[in-house]
């Protein structure tokens, strides 16, 4: 293996041939070429010329130097020449690669994959052996460990198979292999380390490497590594933390928010300036709304890392209320629950009943309107939950200035009437809210006039805990936090006896401030153990628990670091009501591990390479023979034309014959209108053209064979330039590099859609072919941009795609378990019939059928079952693209029988 | 046969000749008589309008017999590209145009080696024409005519590339016949000049001809002054043969245009 900077070759020892081309040189000036045959009658006259030079040699200069170029490509070639080899693999003996695979590595995991491929084959290539050490954790929580060495060919299946992992590294279990390992294998290594650049905990793995014996170290300097803390929770808004690895230039992370089917409901933008390791935005979305988001997530960002599930910590709030009276409670206008019922009801879960009733279930805000607390158990019962985290809001009246408890904010000193017959003073209005109270910022109308209300008793502390002041200075609303939770008094009561604070919409706006603050649910705390319902994979999409995930207990929830036993996700117990979602708790990786550090740098001596710079290795040798035996067919022509041999018609026809193949295969069919057919857009890639092709085909036979449509062989289309209109469904694969389309291809695939075509879209890297095809999605958005793409939601479970033909759950490809994508249910156009179908399972290759008839593309996670699904899933597409809503219309047949029998 | 009747007309225009006193039917002139003359010879009938002695005399009619060849051997179906017309071709043009000529004039014709017959009168020409076509394959020199009259005319059309004594000795024999005659040498360009302005006469050429030794030139460009020199002299030897046996040499190439060699060969003829 020689390496000239960006390309190395494999048999070097070819390349001494090259000095021999001046030898050729010679040899060609030296060898006269083949003297031109002509016949002449005058020939006596030419006999026995006396002939000046017997070397006439003069073989034009540029035909000399084609040949030796000729030459010369064809010495390159067989010296297999690679740009861009296996990068940081020198070294005798073993190669060691040592990948990170834990959480931070997901986002450019494709780069990765391909940097380990490629000193796979260049390893390969000089026939060494190759040792693989995954320094997270497996699946099975078994700890990292040295596989090999083997033969580079049989670790490269190994290398495939490696995905990465919700949880960080372990290095020093990755030490510790490494170290039992080199006790079993003590020749000569060198080791690879494609490092994640964080520090997930101290370790010297990388100086052993290097202590053992030459190391590289490669890294994806320009990728960030991302980290979405947990967000604050705020009275109106959620604060977004974000930390990363500081990066040289500005930037910016869009966080989005979205629910549990997948839609985005909010979006910020974290700031991050140069060098910085954290930023924060707000995430500003009216709390209805807010309750919704179950899912915060960075854009465009893989990995566990940048996800953030939200619990119902960060959703819904039971409240509790409690009257003084419970039977004139409700009563209109006057009770003294009627303003709070409702106040909240539009923004919170109210709860009514005794209150141990209430607070034997996990309940975040308890409302006491004028009641008393009574001593003992009560009291006690209360101030537990209190301590606990839950928030009490109390409201004044005649009981409660009659019988001042422990569990208010303020010590109460008397009532004060203002404004009555019998008092000089008027009834006092609000004074602007201080700032720190968390009804900053709110306006109070003017008409707010409060008559009577209940005394604190002067405090030093009572201006900080006064939230909300009359224009006299007297507090209106204070508070005290006491252990995890706060207890709030409302000096007036809840009704609009005391003030016509109840009245205004002030009221409602300070209630859901109140309740936004607290701490939410933790009801099901304890030792009650929650199993994983559904954990985050390495790429940060939700699925189901893999077999070592185990229950945790609830009180620990917070203290647990992910690991295989516990990968991040949702825990809880799966319930068979409904209402045990309320005891969901999620487990994320951000807060949980430990704060993102880069790591140290590379040992002294260790090569640094870059991750994503150089794209995969290629091999040049076939590029440049081909080049070489173009130049030799030149030249040969060339040859002719100078002995006269070649003459111009000849050539032409030679010429047209070579072009008439692309000439054939570009001709389109002449009459598309004659047979029913599946068609598919040209990507002009030539081999993801043949895929799309044979799937259509093994599609087509198979619907031909089990139903009565018959269909054509399937055409090709480009939008555009073919006339659509004869094709009931166009199947798009769309890829990374795919182009937007132009113009004529926009007005074309509209006037398609808009008469009743259907384009399935596919970007094959969905579900479990997650990462198979990155870029995809970003191309999906740029090639549909300026398509009249209908609103699109995720599939329904009774959508007629379902069960057109065959009833299925699920709609397998290749892959299996991505979303697909339809128009809405609601969108009438069209039929209800969705013009767009949008999934990333990579169906054609599932349905392809090669020329001995056998399927050449193996399923994920694989099996025939998944096969038999997925030619059911093209036969129930073909019926929905043939027969529109016929079988969503089937619903109404027992109405219209019954209609027809009476 | 009609390309040498046009080219044929082309010539007549300016040329009359044959016009003098003679053995012939047509009138002539009226001479005075002179002692010496016969008196069978009087015209008595002129001679009576006056006090002299008239003599009739006709036009001369004898009929001069133009022996005409043309080679028709391997070489003159040669041409050095499609656009130009073969040796033979050209040599059979100009032969069927000058016999047309010689036709019309009164004289015969006659082939030599073409069977041994004379063609008189415009009808001849056809048969002229006939019987060059039937030449297929002949000797590259015009064969011995033991019929030939004496005092006969002869053009020969040719490339006459053959050796100069072979040429010597056909001439040699017919001048002592005796026939007066003319030698035409019709050359393509390209053996004229040996290719000077054709790209394919250039670099490493390997010529050859049928059944003959073929000849390796490894530059043609270098040679191609030797060879001028070569067919000059080749000319100076066939002119010299020519002006030995009182004949005349004329050359002609055939990217000339034929009416040009034709009217030298007739203002040749036409002298006498």
């Amino acid at each position: 293996m020689l390496s000239l900077g960006p390309i190395a070759f494999a048999a070097p020892w070819l390349l001494l041939a090259l000095p021999a081309l001046p030898v050729l040189w010679w040899l060609l000036r030296v060898t006269p070429p083949a003297p031109r045959r002509i016949a002449f009658p005058a020939l006596r006259l030419l006999r026995d010329l006396p002939i000046a030079e017997e070397t006439p040699s003069r073989t034009p200069w540029w035909l000399l130097l084609l040949r030796i170029a000729a030459a010369a490509l064809l010495i390159l070639g067989l010296a297999r020449p690679v740009l861009g080899p296996g990068a940081g693999t020198a070294g005798e003996g073993t190669l060691l690669l040592v990948v990170d695979d834990g959480w931070a590595s997901a986002e450019d995991w494709p780069a990765r994959m391909a940097a380990a491929g490629g000193a796979l084959d260049r390893a390969g290539r000089e026939g060494r052996r190759v040792a693989l050490l995954a320094t997270a954790p497996a699946e099975t929580a078994e700890p990292p460990r040295v596989i090999g060495p083997m033969p580079a060919e049989d670790l490269r299946s190994r290398l495939a198979a490696l995905r990465p992992k919700p949880w960080a590294p372990d290095q020093a279990a990755a030490l510790a292999a490494f170290q039992a390992w080199r006790t079993t294998n003590p020749g000569p290594v060198s080791s690879l380390l494609l490092s994640d650049g964080v520090e997930h905990s101290p370790s010297a793995l990388a100086e052993a490497l290097a202590a053992a014996g030459p190391l590289a170290v490669a890294r994806a300097e320009a990728q960030p590594v991302r980290l979405l803390l947990p967000p604050l929770a705020e009275a109106d808004r959620l604060r977004l933390r974000l930390q990363q690895l500081p990066l040289p230039v500005a930037s910016e992370a869009v966080v989005l928010a979205r629910t549990g089917d997948g839609r985005a409901l909010g979006r910020a933008v974290i700031p991050l300036a140069s060098g910085a390791t954290e930023g924060e935005a707000a995430l500003e979305l009216p709390v209805e709304i807010r309750n919704q988001v179950v899912r915060l997530e960075i854009e465009n960002n893989a990995g566990p890392g940048a996800v953030i599930l939200l619990d119902e910590r960060f959703r819904r709030r039971p409240v509790g209320l409690l009257p003084s009276v419970e039977e004139s409670a409700d009563a209109p206008l006057i009770g003294d629950l009627f303003y709070l019922d409702r106040a909240l009801t539009p923004y919170a879960e109210l709860r009514r009943g005794p209150l141990d009733r209430l607070l034997a279930r996990p309940i975040a805000v308890l409302a006491l309107a004028d009641r008393p607390v009574a001593d003992g158990s009560e009291r006690e019962a209360l101030a537990r939950w209190v301590e606990r985290g839950g928030t009490l809001i109390r409201f004044a009246g005649p009981r409660l200035a009659d019988h001042p408890d422990s569990l208010l904010p303020v010590p109460l000193r008397a009532e004060r009437q203002l404004g009555g017959s019998l008092s000089w003073e008027q009834p006092q209005h609000l004074a602007p809210f201080p700032e720190g109270s968390p009804f900053a910022g709110l306006a109070i109308p003017a008409e707010v006039a409060v008559e009577r209300q209940v005394l604190a008793e002067p405090s030093p502390r009572l201006s900080e805990r006064s939230w909300a002041r009359l224009t006299d200075g007297t507090p209106l609303v204070t508070a005290e936090a006491r252990g995890g939770g706060r207890i709030v008094l409302f000096h007036v009561t809840a009704n609009a006896e005391w003030s016509n604070l109840p009245l205004s919409g002030l009221f409602v706006q300070m209630l859901r401030r109140i309740v936004a603050l607290s701490a939410g649910i933790q009801g099901a705390e304890g030792e009650a153990p929650l199993a994983p319902i559904e954990t985050l994979d390495g790429f940060g999409r939700l699925g189901p628990a893999p077999p070592a995930a185990a229950a945790i207990p609830a009180a620990q929830i917070e203290a647990t670091v992910p690991s295989p036993r516990n990968p991040p996700g949702w825990y809880g117990t799966p319930g068979q009501d409904p209402s045990s979602i309320a005891y969901r708790r999620a487990l994320n990786l951000g807060g949980s591990v430990p704060g993102l550090r880069a790591a140290p740098p590379p040992p002294p001596g260790s090569a640094l390479l870059g991750i994503g710079g150089v794209p995969t290795e290629r091999d040049l040798g076939p590029w440049l023979l081909a080049a070489a035996l173009l130049l030799l067919a030149a030249d040969l022509l060339i040859g002719l034309r100078l002995r006269g041999l070649l003459r111009p018609g000849f050539a032409l026809v030679a010429v047209l014959w070579l072009a008439q193949p692309a000439v054939a295969q570009t001709a389109s069919d002449p009459a598309p209108a004659l047979a029913t057919r599946l068609a598919y857009v040209a990507t002009g890639d030539a081999a993801l053209d043949d895929v799309q092709r044979m799937g259509l085909v093994g599609l087509s036979d198979f619907i031909n064979r089990r139903s009565a449509t018959a269909l054509a062989d399937p055409a090709a289309v480009t939008p555009g330039a073919d006339d659509l209109s004869f094709y009931p469904l166009l199947y798009w694969t769309v890829t990374a590099e795919a182009p937007p389309p132009d113009a004529a291809a926009v007005v074309a695939l509209n006037e398609f859609m808009r008469n009743g075509g259907i384009i399935l879209f596919d970007t094959r890297d969905e579900g479990s072919g997650e990462g198979f095809a990155p870029g995809a999605r970003a191309a999906l958005r740029r090639v549909t941009r300026d398509l009249a793409v209908p609103p699109l939601a995720p599939i329904g479970e009774d959508h007629v795609l379902k069960r057109s033909f065959y009833l299925l759950p699920d709609l397998p490809g290749r892959f299996s378990g991505g979303q697909v994508w339809v128009a809405r249910d609601q969108d009438r156009a069209n039929d209800s019939v969705s013009p767009v179908i949008v999934g990333g399972h990579d169906w054609a290759s599932a349905w392809a059928i090669d020329a001995r008839g056998q399927n050449p593309f193996a399923t994920i996670p694989g099996g025939t079952r998944q096969r038999t699904l997925a030619y059911r899933f093209g036969m129930n597409l073909v019926m929905y693209a043939l027969t529109g809503n016929y079988k969503g219309d089937q619903v109404h047949v027992p109405a219209i029988l019954e209609r027809l029998g009476n | 046969m009609v390309a040498a009747d046009r080219v044929a007309a082309t010539v007549l225009q300016g040329v009359h000749g044959r016009r003098r006193s003679g053995q012939g039917d047509a009138f002539w002139q009226y001479r005075p008589f002179l002692p010496g003359d016969s008196a069978a010879r009087i015209d008595w009938r002129q001679s009576a309008r006056s006090d002299r002695l008239f003599i009739r005399e006709t036009e001369w009619e004898a009929a001069q017999t133009v022996a005409l060849w043309s080679d028709a051997s391997r070489s003159m179906e040669w041409t050095s590209g499609p656009g130009r017309p073969s040796k033979r071709e050209r040599a059979d043009l100009l032969l069927a145009a000058l016999a047309s000529l010689v036709l019309r004039g009164g004289e015969r014709v006659r082939l030599l080696g073409g069977g041994g017959r004379s063609h008189a009168g415009r009808a001849g020409l056809t048969s002229v024409v006939e019987t060059v076509s039937a030449i297929s394959k002949s000797r590259s020199l015009p064969p011995n005519d033991p019929a030939l009259p004496r005092h006969a005319r002869s053009v020969l059309i040719g490339d006459f590339l053959a050796p100069l004594h072979e040429i010597h000795a056909t001439v040699a024999e017919l001048a002592a016949r005796p026939v007066r005659g003319h030698i035409l040498q019709v050359l393509d360009p390209e053996e004229e000049s040996l290719g000077e302005s054709n790209r394919h006469y250039t670099g490493r050429v390997l010529f050859e001809w049928q059944g003959d030794t073929s000849v390796l030139v490894p530059r043609v460009e270098t040679v191609r002054g030797h060879y001028a020199e070569r067919l000059r002299q080749h000319r100076a030897g066939l002119a010299a043969i020519a002006a030995a046996a009182g004949w005349t040499f004329l050359t002609h190439r055939t990217d000339q245009p034929p009416a040009q060699a034709l009217l030298a060969l007739w203002q040749a003829l036409a002298p006498d």
